[in-house]
């Protein structure tokens, strides 16, 4: 294994706040994004969505759409073979079932793929979706968890998957899973106190305020082009050729800047459908989602009924931990297997104890799809944790804080349940090589005042606080991985090319400081591509807390290369020891005398030694090391009306070793800001026909600038050995504990335990009075 | 996309009643458009108002304050006179309607014909008395603000065009309180309640309790009303405020949506109703502040 | 219909459809160079991604009619480029790593164009709160708002430093 940790070289261009590369250019709203620059001769998509929650789309007759002046084409099902396929934008061999064709010949939510239309104006492609005969048979719509577990009549997918995942044909379960280490049962009945529980998790949406939008032609030689705002180029080259059958070689898939992805453009929302217009007409095809579309036919966080059960001595010491979810994947099987397994995964480990035993019931409805969204299934598990410990804690008169001082993960700890479940197959065993967690709780109690809750603000309000624990991962153990091109040009500039996906999270800037630090020049000097599948290596894409983790060591390792190249040539130069080459500031010496600027030795490279100083290197890592979290919250609850006034938010984070800490802040209190909407007043309201009851921003609530609470944010510094500068992920974990951690404290403030969030004034209210009677 | 046949722009009051009543086909008047482009109606064309003269906000020698239709949300929230009016009440209601680049040119009048039962200036003008005026082609026409709402999304207009808003300067003087309760900061209002006090000495004089989405439209507590109007302020104590509170809740008529239950609302009103009475009678009386209009954005 | 405007500065003549936002206008072309650092995010005027100034106050362009910028100002952060205020404002975002996906970051610049060029003009300094209001129409998926407010209080308080340099100068 590469050492990642001791391997620093020349001044300091990780662990320092350095401008973000392209934040001037994004500050001055130059054209960058997806559909800022439209191809000459650019036809405009729109989908014909489906009415019906569950139909069979019989017939469509666009004759009367295609009569109209400026109208192109128009495709649907009996045009496009039907080569099924997911969506979910995963590493191959994809662990999410293959229920999906291109254009369905049965409609499985409402806004599901009926038709498409390109036209010469995005008016006139509005205007035809009115002109577009569609003859239904309308199918009972199966809306309700239970209900599609009780049913084997209606069935959301008829067909079984052929790699046998999904029990299509047979059932409306999309997903099973069933690990245990120990013995629960037995053990549960060996404890002093069994505390069972019942949760339930919303539907919510990721709202990256840049829509899906994607545009794709043909190139002059024919071959497939997609720019699109993606997560995942890679996964998309791989799944478009696969299902418009093309070859590999003739697709080229280029993300551009890309605002706001966290999760929900992992998905192959719409790449598939541009790509098959632009073939059909040989002409640019664009479409962008609108917030309605976003809401009811991207991807949602899934829903999910959580049953915790515990076993737990006087002492506080937790014997036995049981999960139960079932959830909701929706029409559509994307990451219903892997999102289930996060939910124990990432989760359970927090409280190791001998017997651990997980159920997953994923099922598939007449509802919006659920899949990725940033903290992939842990923020449910992980409210249901957390609340539960605070409910332990109560049976058991503990303090919670003791209770989970007493019972959390420690370094050295193994974590048996990763080795079971691991991404849909068996998995590695993980160890617990660095963790910051006991000083994340300590400065996360001083910072919040835990020892001395402040006195409420008004006689009419009444005040908690309250505290969760969360952990997370770096990546997919054994799966994720990532390459790196790097390049010296001859002004001693370098050339960064990589798949990692900078979606806005600021990849870039950090992998070009870890370039930079590897061979001793400003970060200024790094040029970085992300990402065109024709100019950059391999990467999965942005997901899963992996990119500074997983493709900073492939970048790491690239330059190292390349150092190790640059000294051999120094070295012949000069008549020293490679070895010996020092690389910093800019410069390369080997003692007195032997010297040159980096511009120098570059030159004379590529003109003396006649060799172009490059390298590509891969890394993957058989670790997912958990970066940890301990958050907090000080409340105030009007017990009148059920309003929670967010007053104080601390977030304690050990992500590793900061390469760049204030986006580092920047990922934490991003990642609290959604999750603060998951607590109070983020949810897709579905009604029982499947329909969204509040498709756009006027009615689903994201928080804006007024809703945010005091943020304290606190780094933690580790050094994690596997991790290039001691880094783990800081993108997920702060998303898991504020919701628990809110509802925790309203419980402080006012007693009542909040089962279900997210925890509206009526909701909080209800409880309230319920306690009452 | 709105599928509009024209976008006629008026210059005077008789102008824009005129290309309104000139046809062909259907036509919606528009101001800042902020709500109605959101559910565009269906119609032909639109006859715009900003330019007819209707944007003033003035205060008549006699203390009157009247408000051009077309004044924009943050011309309410903003100006001195609409700010030193009942304590602020019409100004604070507009600062809270939508967002800052929402309240540059949405109006009083969109806000009013639309008609929303969550319409956000309604309560504190249904509080304060006011006056609509109307004007036609050839005639004008006032009527009391509670006249004006027919249902939801429908008005007494009938192609008529509103021209503006007058509130007493008596109606100036009283002692007003509100307060919208919302799922997150910025939020269609759950429940809104307005509460406006005319204190003559030792006794309450007008009473108003206007409430907003918890009705087809926009409407005042009139029983609720009756309770406090009139009557000694030393006799209304707490018991008698929260009767009051009651009947206004019980006088309310909400539906259940997917925002709120109408049972959540028909208690808020009860529960908003009884804490501003009591902070318009401490604020009367200069009594320690109660717990009123207050909490804030959480 | 024809519409006349004076976009950052300049007369142009649109030609539109009666119904079409500011926005699709602005952004959507055929009318070119196309804006396109005004975004569309939601198009119910909440996301604040398509701010505008018309006649120098922000507008969400998405629920603004393009027939109502006929005859007035329409400014967008292309015109705004080089302005004093705005460099220190995208300079503080930048500094501040305020600046993630970068979708809202031109509406919110133009947001907070407006709020600090109001209170210079009043000689006063907004406060958290107040920028805090100023941002409500602009939602941010990525910060948490937090490093935008802190970078925003920053150019403020700079402005405040200058304003008592120049009070003392005299």
């Amino acid at each position: 294994m590469t050492d990642f940790v001791n391997n620093r070289a020349g001044g300091p261009q990780v662990g320092r706040n350095v401008a973000k590369i392209d934040a001037f250019k994004l500050a001055r709203g130059e054209p960058v994004y997806t559909d800022d620059v439209h191809p000459a001769g650019m036809l405009w998509a729109k989908v014909l969505g489906s009415p019906h929650a569950h139909a069979r789309i019989l017939d469509v007759d666009a004759a009367r759409a295609l009569a109209l002046p400026g109208v192109v084409d128009v495709a649907w099902h009996r045009q496009v073979k039907p080569i099924l396929h997911t969506r979910a934008g995963q590493s191959h061999p994809e662990p999410s079932p293959y229920d999906t064709v291109i254009m369905p010949d049965k409609a499985r939510h409402i806004g599901d793929r009926v038709a498409v239309v390109v036209a010469e104006s995005l008016a006139i492609a509005e205007q035809a979706l009115g002109l577009i005969d569609v003859k239904y048979e309308v199918l009972p719509a199966l809306t309700d968890m239970d209900e599609a577990l009780a049913r084997t009549d209606v069935l959301v997918h008829e067909v079984a998957d052929p790699r046998g995942i999904a029990e299509g044909g047979r059932s409306n379960v999309a997903a099973r899973i069933d690990k245990q280490v120990g013995d629960v049962s037995a053990a549960l009945k060996t404890c002093d106190h069994v505390v069972e529980r019942t949760y339930w998790l919303p539907r919510v949406q990721a709202s990256h305020i840049e829509p899906h939008v994607a545009i794709a032609w043909l190139d002059e030689d024919g071959r497939l082009v997609v720019r699109t705002s993606t997560q995942v180029p890679f996964h998309l080259r791989r799944i478009l050729a696969r299902i418009l059958e093309l070859k590999e070689a003739d697709v080229r898939v280029i993300k551009p800047r890309v605002g706001g992805g966290f999760g929900d453009k992992q998905e192959m929302v719409m790449e598939d459908l541009v790509a098959l217009m632009a073939l059909r007409t040989k002409r640019p095809v664009r479409l962008e989602f609108t917030r309605v579309e976003e809401l009811t036919s991207a991807r949602c966080r899934h829903p999910q009924r959580i049953v915790m059960t515990t076993g737990v001595m006087n002492d506080g010491t937790i014997i036995a931990n049981r999960m139960n979810v079932t959830a909701d994947t929706g029409a559509y099987g994307s990451h219903a297997l892997t999102v289930q397994g996060n939910t124990g995964q990432k989760v359970l480990p927090m409280y190791p104890c001998a017997n651990i035993h997980f159920q997953v019931t994923c099922l598939y409805t007449n509802n919006p799809i659920s899949g990725a969204f940033r903290g992939y299934g842990a923020p449910q598990g992980c409210f249901a944790l957390e609340s539960h410990i605070d409910e332990v804690a109560k049976v058991l008169g503990m303090d919670r804080l003791e209770l989970r001082r007493k019972n959390h993960i420690r370094l050295g700890d193994t974590d048996p349940l990763s080795a079971k479940l691991g991404e849909g197959r068996e998995g590695l065993s993980r160890v617990i090589r660095s963790t910051g967690l006991e000083t994340a709780i300590e400065l996360g109690c001083e910072a919040i005042g835990w020892t001395k809750k402040r006195p409420p603000s008004a006689p009419h309000l009444k005040r908690g606080l309250g505290m969760a624990l969360a952990m997370q991962g770096s990546g997919i153990a054994g799966v994720d991985w990532g390459a790196a091109t790097v390049k010296l040009n001859e002004d001693g500039s370098v050339n960064l090319l990589v798949g990692a996906t900078d979606i806005g999270q600021g990849s870039d800037t950090v992998l070009a400081q870890m370039c930079a630090q590897e061979l001793g020049i400003s970060y200024e000097k790094v040029r970085v591509l992300s990402s065109d599948t024709d100019l950059t290596p391999f990467d999965v894409g942005a997901y899963a807390s992996s990119t500074t983790y997983v493709s900073g060591g492939a970048v790491v390792k690239a330059t190292q290369q390349m150092r190790d190249q640059l000294a051999a040539v120094f070295a012949e130069k000069w008549a020293c020891a490679a070895g010996e080459v020092v690389f910093g500031d800019d410069n390369v010496s080997c003692g007195p005398g032997k010297a040159m600027t980096m511009a120098e030795l570059a030159s004379h490279a590529l003109y003396a030694a006649k060799m172009q100083p490059a390298a590509t290197a891969s890394h993957m890592s058989n670790e997912s090391p958990p970066p940890f979290a301990a958050q907090f919250a000080d409340v105030e609850v009007d017990s009148g009306t059920g309003e929670v006034f967010l007053r104080r938010f601390v977030s304690a984070v050990d992500c590793g070793t900061p390469i760049h800490p204030d986006l580092v802040e920047g990922q934490i209190e991003g990642a609290v800001s959604q999750a603060i909407g998951y607590a109070l007043f983020e949810e897709v309201i579905v009604d029982g026909a499947g329909k969204v009851k509040n498709p756009n921003f006027l009615d689903y609530k994201i928080a804006s600038a007024l809703d945010m609470p005091e943020m304290v944010t606190i780094l933690v510094p580790t050094v994690e050995p596997s991790g290039p500068y001691g880094v783990k992920a800081a993108g997920e974990v702060p998303i898991d504990g504020p919701a628990p951690a809110i509802v925790n404290a309203i419980c402080d403030a006012v007693g009542v335990r909040l089962c279900r969030i997210p925890a509206t004034p009526e909701r909080v209210w209800r409880q309230i009075k319920e306690a009452g009677e | 996309m709105w599928e509009l046949k024209e976008y006629r722009i008026a210059g005077s009051v008789g102008e824009a009643v005129a290309m309104m009543r000139r046809g062909p086909g259907k036509g919606v008047y528009i101001a800042g458009g902020t709500d109605l482009f959101l559910f565009p109606p269906a119609c032909d064309y639109v006859v715009d108002v900003n330019h007819a003269g209707m944007s003033s906000i003035a205060r008549t020698p006699d203390g009157d304050l009247f408000i051009g239709a077309a004044a924009t949300l943050h011309d309410i929230a903003t100006s001195p006179l609409v700010t030193g009016f009942a304590g602020g009440l019409v100004s604070a209601a507009a600062a809270h309607c939508g967002n800052r680049p929402v309240r540059t040119t949405a109006t009083i009048g969109g806000n009013l014909c639309n008609a929303l039962p969550s319409a956000d200036l309604a309560p504190a003008l249904l509080a304060l008395d006011a006056v609509c005026y109307i004007a036609d082609e050839d005639s004008q026409e006032s009527l009391p603000l509670e006249d004006f709402f027919t249902g939801p999304r429908r008005t007494v207009l009938d192609g008529r065009l509103l021209v503006g808003i007058a509130l007493s300067a008596a109606a100036g003087e009283r002692r007003a309180q509100a307060r919208r309760l919302t799922r997150s900061a910025e939020d269609i209002a759950l429940v809104q309640v307005a509460v406006a006090l005319e204190i003559e000495g030792d006794r309450v004089g007008a009473a108003r309790i206007a409430l907003g989405s918890v009705a087809p439209v926009p409407m005042r507590a009139m029983l609720a009303e009756a309770l406090v109007e009139g009557e000694l302020i030393a006799n209304l104590d707490p018991d008698r405020l929260a009767d009051a509170a009651a009947i206004a809740a019980a006088e309310c008529d909400p539906i259940d949506d997917h925002r709120a239950s109408a049972e959540y609302r028909r208690e808020m009103v009860g529960v908003l109703t009884r804490r501003l009475l009591a902070s318009a009678l401490a604020a009367a009386t200069d009594m320690s502040p109660d717990s009123g209009n207050e909490g804030g954005a959480a | 219909m024809k519409i006349a405007v004076k976009l950052n500065g300049r007369n142009r003549e649109w030609e539109a459809a009666p119904g079409a936002t500011l926005l699709s206008v602005l952004r959507d072309g055929p009318q070119e160079p196309r804006m396109t650092s005004v975004k569309r995010g939601c198009e119910t005027g909440d996301c604040g991604a398509c701010t505008v100034l018309l006649d120098g106050q922000p507008v969400n362009s998405c629920v603004v009619a393009a027939a109502r910028a006929h005859g007035h100002a329409v400014t967008t952060i292309e015109g705004l480029l080089g302005d004093p205020l705005m460099t220190m404002l995208q300079a503080a975002l930048v500094e501040h790593a305020a600046v993630q996906c970068g979708y809202c970051s031109p509406g919110m610049l133009v947001s907070l164009y407006h709020l600090l060029r109001e209170c210079r003009a009043a000689g006063t300094t907004p406060d958290d709160h107040a920028i805090r209001e100023a941002l409500t129409g602009n939602l941010c998926r990525c910060t948490g708002y937090v490093k935008p407010v802190a970078a925003a209080a920053a150019v403020a308080a700079a402005l405040a430093a200058m304003r008592s340099t120049e009070a003392g100068a005299r």
